[in-house]
């Protein structure tokens, strides 16, 4: 029984689909080129450019166009156009029917090695010989040295996909891993100087992300729509307030909670399913709905004076271990939850691809047949339910320890729409898909709208347009939401990583009438 | 059964059955054997119990839901008499009232497509914005409190103008959103309406802002009409149900007599049959989005002139309210649907006076929930329909 347990958190290296590696090949070549252009321009936009001297690389050129270091950033600028810009031109030659040979990929790779280096060498020479007119200096002012872990990293990844085409082509889910996990994991001492960005990254993007990956297996595994998603979230961010808080004077450790904040919300996304089992999709989604809103309303009025009301609990713990202090720096819990995302996510795909996901497959499919196949739909599908449930609860009680309060607002139903739009644009039913989806989603919605106001009024100052200025960003997020999933649904219903099966059932136009037929009742 | 071993035209023996003569050979006989019950004692004594308590709620639903509000009318009455009571009476009238109209078109647009069409409450949301946008352009505030005919002119004019809007609102959100997904599986349409809605709702909070938006409507019909007891009843609430009592009546007719009507019936029946009989569908499931939308958005004017402000999201929790008047019901039934409005107004308002008022949306919500559990088919459904 254990032993089958813990295989589900085995990490399985196997070789996947072809198709898809392609698709993991040009992710890791277009964030390669993107985090090079980002390092490039991170101390423009950032700091005021003709604030001091030799502040980025640009200055560089435009100060001193002499000396070894400078002719550095000058074969540095080459090999990132080259890298920034020939998979542009491979795309392009792609559309038109020819292609790119080996050759290519062999001076792209060459190029990537020699920035790479060129960049450690600049970087040696500003911040160890200390030449000063070359880049300025490394003050916790500058944002010099995100500038360089970004070229370095972006370099590094190019290498990877152009060294290693085949390789990435054939392993990609390894591959992935190999190119995202050591920026998850230097995150933190990249952008130390940003301390915002990491809480979104811990705050809102590795939440959400979370929320996807258990909305994901009701919605993409189970193919149940579930509306009502926030409500587990909730029940995960109140367990944590009610037992680490001062309101009931208990104060559990964050790492019991998020277990008790996940066994609490399975069990009532099974005691949830129990009764709805034998409807159809669309009433589930309605009965989710106001289960949806019955939660919050329930915090709001103060059921058993549990909830503290419409102002919520505040004074949530959060942990803290000598040196080790979550309530200081975001970083602990950027890591604690890089960590629980990955056994999460390995988790989830062992699941997906053991006995229990082909289940849920084969109900997603035909529930007749799928009952006709010895399936027992009933357990199987409390089983996606309290899956489901659970990783919900479990980012909700990380929810509440980040933030240290949590009120009825936060848990709305605009949080279960903001989720299902992540699943829904990354790809319904792909795990990779709904990592990339929350990706995109939260950026915009947490981190591009919020300062989207602030740039506009630079910008309305700058280019005397006084109607920017007024505009407030913030409030377009349901605009947002509501573009994405129809422009989803219309243009690409597999989502941006579609997963295979779900392609392939999206895209034929025959639904299964039986089971309207047989269900009959609803 | 007997084998007539040695005729031709023997019966060949049903699979599986011991009896027959190849059976045995074809069939592996212990696959066939009944399963052996693995669970335990506890399921095996609390299932049927269980199952017993499901079937007697689910057969009689209505009797208990309409004895619950019965004795909730009752209570309110032990709590503040006759004039309590007739006052929460007049309020669930008013609101029923409303959430009927609203009820029609997710009835209409569910019966016809089979798609819950979650944006409906925000058209209805935005044919009140509409409404008041034609009233501020057409100057009718003065108009309509002015004199009793120039009310009635403001009337005449605003209430055409905004269904009309509102209805060509969803019949464009039919063509756009729903009309390509019609054959995709039922997920599809179900999120891009979430998105219709979601969407809605986003241009409404940037242009109507945050807060609630007073309208001048609620100063175009005034004065007590008259009063029995301790219960005033004012113009605004006999305006309400009388106007929503005539557009039902109007719309029942319209279906049951006009070739569009009979049209939209048959449609819902059964689309290709429609097809083959001639019936343009589209046309006939755009008409339905036109006429669900103009009654939201009578509804929506109603409302106004009743309570005299909006918000940008009214229209999402008023529509899951209204929603489960649909559902209560039965979906798809029109006169369900306006009888359920009434019922649900009836358990909101004496909900609301025993529990609280700000439990009432909850209780909605958990009658939706029981509903949905007990008797999908709604109060007036047969149990086994082919169409929900």
């Amino acid at each position: 029984m254990l032993e089958r347990l813990l295989s589900l958190f085995r990490i399985d290296t196997g070789k996947r689909d072809r198709n898809q590696g392609t698709t993991v090949f040009w992710i890791i070549a277009g964030t390669a080129s993107t985090l090079l252009l980002m390092g490039w321009l991170l101390p423009w936009f950032v700091n005021d450019y003709s604030a001091g001297v030799g502040y980025s690389a640009q200055d560089a050129l435009v100060s001193s166009p002499t000396g070894i270091g400078t002719f550095c950033i000058y074969v540095m600028a080459v090999a990132m156009v080259i890298l920034v810009l020939s998979p542009i031109a491979e795309a392009i030659a792609r559309a038109r029917g020819s292609a790119f040979g080996k050759r290519a990929d062999r001076i792209r790779f060459i190029a990537a090695l020699v920035g790479l280096a060129l960049t450690a060498v600049v970087w040696f020479l500003v911040s160890v010989i200390q030449e000063e007119p070359l880049f300025g200096a490394f003050t916790a002012g500058t944002y010099t040295d995100s500038a360089v872990w970004l070229e370095m990293y972006g370099f590094a990844m190019a290498a990877l996909a152009y060294g290693a085409r085949d390789w990435v082509v054939a392993r990609q889910s390894v591959a992935f891993g190999v190119a995202a996990l050591p920026f998850g994991i230097f995150l933190p001492l990249m952008f130390h100087q940003a301390p915002d960005f990491l809480l979104w990254a811990a705050g809102s993007l590795a939440i959400y992300m979370l929320l996807a990956l258990g909305l994901n297996v009701v919605v993409g595994f189970a193919g149940l729509l579930d509306l009502g998603y926030a409500a587990f979230f909730a029940i995960g961010g109140y367990a944590c307030a009610s037992f680490a808080s001062p309101i009931h004077n208990i104060h559990l450790p964050l790492w019991v909670l998020i277990f008790l904040g996940a066994a609490v919300a399975s069990m009532f996304g099974a005691v949830l399913g129990a009764p709805t089992l034998r409807l159809r999709g669309d009433y589930l989604a309605i009965v989710t709905l106001g289960f949806g809103e019955i939660i919050p309303d329930l915090a709001t009025n103060n059921v058993f004076n549990l909830t503290g009301g419409a102002n919520g609990i505040s004074g949530i713990d959060q942990p803290h271990y000598g040196a080790l202090d979550f309530s200081t720096s975001p970083r602990w819990y950027y890591w604690s939850l890089l960590i629980v995302s990955i056994v999460v996510i390995v988790f989830l795909r062992n699941i997906e691809r053991s006995r229990v996901g082909r289940a849920w497959v084969a109900l997603r499919e035909d529930e007749v047949a799928a009952a006709a196949t010895g399936i027992n739909t009933t357990t199987t599908k409390l089983l996606a339910f309290a899956i489901g449930a659970s990783v919900s609860g479990l980012a909700g009680a990380f929810y509440g320890s980040i933030v240290s309060i949590v009120s009825p607002d936060d848990f709305s139903f605009s949080v279960s729409i903001a989720v299902l739009s992540i699943v829904v644009l990354g790809g319904i039913g792909n795990i990779t898909g709904v990592i990339l989806g929350s990706f995109i989603l939260t950026f915009v919605i947490f981190w591009v709208l919020p300062n989207m106001n602030e740039w506009t009024t630079t910008l309305s100052t700058t280019v005397h347009v006084p109607a920017l200025a007024g505009i407030d960003f913030s409030s377009y997020t349901f605009i947002i939401y509501g573009l994405a999933l129809i422009a989803m649904m219309l243009l690409r219903p597999g989502g941006l990583l579609p997963s295979r099966a779900r392609r392939i059932e999206l895209e034929s136009a025959e639904e299964s009438e039986s089971l309207a037929a047989v269900q009959g009742v609803a | 059964m007997t084998i007539q071993s040695g005729t031709p035209e023997a019966p060949l023996a049903p699979l599986g059955d011991s009896s027959g003569v190849a059976a045995p050979m074809l069939v592996d006989q212990r696959s066939l054997a009944p399963r052996r019950d693995q669970s335990n004692e506890l399921v095996r004594s609390v299932g049927p119990v269980i199952r017993a308590a499901y079937g007697w709620i689910s057969k009689h639903f209505a009797a208990v839901l309409l004895g619950m509000i019965l004795v909730a009318i009752l209570a309110t009455f032990k709590q503040g008499g006759l004039d309590l009571m007739g006052q929460q009476l007049r309020n669930a009238l008013v609101l029923g009232a409303i959430y009927a109209l609203v009820a029609i078109g997710y009835t209409m647009v569910y019966g016809i497509i089979e798609l819950i069409n979650f944006a409906h409450g925000d058209v209805f949301a935005a044919a009140g914005f509409y409404a008041v946008f034609i009233a501020s352009t057409l100057h009718l505030d003065s108009l309509a409190t002015g004199s009793f005919g120039g009310l009635l002119l403001a009337l005449i004019i605003v209430f055409p103008l905004s269904m009309i809007a509102a209805g060509i609102t969803g019949v464009v959100i039919e063509f756009v959103a729903y009309r390509r997904l019609r054959d995709s599986p039922r997920l599809a349409p179900l999120i891009t309406a979430i998105g219709v809605s979601f969407l809605i709702e986003g241009i409404m909070l940037v242009i109507e802002g945050p807060d609630n938006v007073a309208t001048n409507q609620a100063d175009w019909i005034t004065g007590t009409a008259f009063t029995i007891g301790g219960v005033s009843v004012a113009w605004t609430d006999i305006f309400v149900v009388g106007m929503a009592l005539f557009l039902m009546f109007a719309l029942g007719e319209f279906v049951r007599r006009t070739r569009l009507g009979k049209a939209m019936r048959s449609t819902a029946q059964d689309r290709t049959a429609a097809l083959l009989c001639g019936i343009n569908i589209n046309r006939t499931i755009s008409a339905t989005f036109f006429i669900g939308s103009a009654l939201a958005a009578a509804a929506a004017v109603i409302y106004s002139i009743n309570y005299g402000d909006l918000k940008w999201n009214l229209g999402f929790h008023l529509g899951i309210i209204a929603f489960t008047a649909a559902v209560l019901g039965g979906i798809g039934n029109i006169v369900g649907a306006g009888v359920g409005g009434f019922i649900i107004g009836l358990i909101y308002v004496f909900g609301g006076s025993i529990f609280g008022g700000e439990w009432s949306e909850s209780l909605i919500f958990a009658v939706l929930v029981l509903i949905l559990t007990f008797r999908p088919v709604g109060l007036f459904g047969v149990e086994v329909t082919t169409r929900a």
